[in-house]
């Protein structure tokens, strides 16, 4: 039997509902951050194509993140050990005040697989993706 | 921390899986060769290190969002 209960979230006071559908599961953790090892992905509806990564471990630890594709037209990583057409990719985004100074992490994209929801962050060794990436067109 | 002395060719193993090779030495450089299962990541520490900061930078600019910085980034994302 398939449960899909809604649940909700608490996220800078704000609630949203979400599926057992949009947990990801981090076995070893977002680098930095070893124990976050449960998080929901939320799409910003009114502000796409941006999502909510919340810990569901820790209700201080959100990140927004976007699927750099969407942003960056060239970007393609390389997977290892991972099917393309079963991987949903991700990149943290560091918001500023300033929106031109915003930036995104191509260098260590999470790679979710869409069948068992296990992610990983990934540390590429491709010295053309940066850490801190301009947005195109700024 | 635990501390070991090998010469060139002689290996540690960590764990059941993870061995270590010292291949070469020069000039206040050492080459490691580095076996471990696929799904165990090995980064130089400093990369590891630099990645381990920006994620924690990205957490902490979550307090600059605000529905203007969100709706210019969507905007010039989407008619990009």
């Amino acid at each position: 039997m398939s449960q899909n209960h809604t649940k909700m979230i608490n996220i800078q006071g704000k609630e949203h509902s979400y599926n057992d559908h949009q947990v990801v599961n981090f076995n070893e953790g977002l680098v930095g951050f070893p124990e976050m090892h449960r998080a929901v992905l939320i799409p910003l509806a009114e502000y796409v194509p941006f999502c909510w990564l919340a810990s569901l471990d820790n209700e201080n630890v959100r990140f927004i993140v976007v699927n750099p594709k969407q942003v960056f037209d060239s970007y393609q990583p390389k997977m290892e050990s991972a099917d393309e057409a079963e991987t949903q990719t991700l990149a943290l985004v560091k918001i500023s005040s300033d929106w031109r100074k915003t930036t995104v992490n191509l260098k260590a994209p999470i790679f979710i697989n869409s069948k068992t929801r296990s992610a990983a962050q990934v540390i590429l060794n491709d010295s053309t993706y940066q850490l801190a990436e301009s947005l195109p067109n700024t | 921390m635990l501390v070991l002395s090998r010469r060139i060719g002689e290996k540690i193993i960590i764990g059941n899986e993870i061995v270590v090779e010292v291949l070469s030495i020069s000039d206040g450089g050492v080459r490691l060769g580095i076996k471990a299962p696929k799904e165990t990541s090995v980064h130089r520490f400093e990369v590891f290190n630099e990645i381990e900061i920006a994620n924690k930078a990205a957490e902490i600019a979550i307090s600059e969002i605000n529905q203007s910085v969100l709706e210019n980034l969507s905007a010039h994302i989407c008619t990009k």
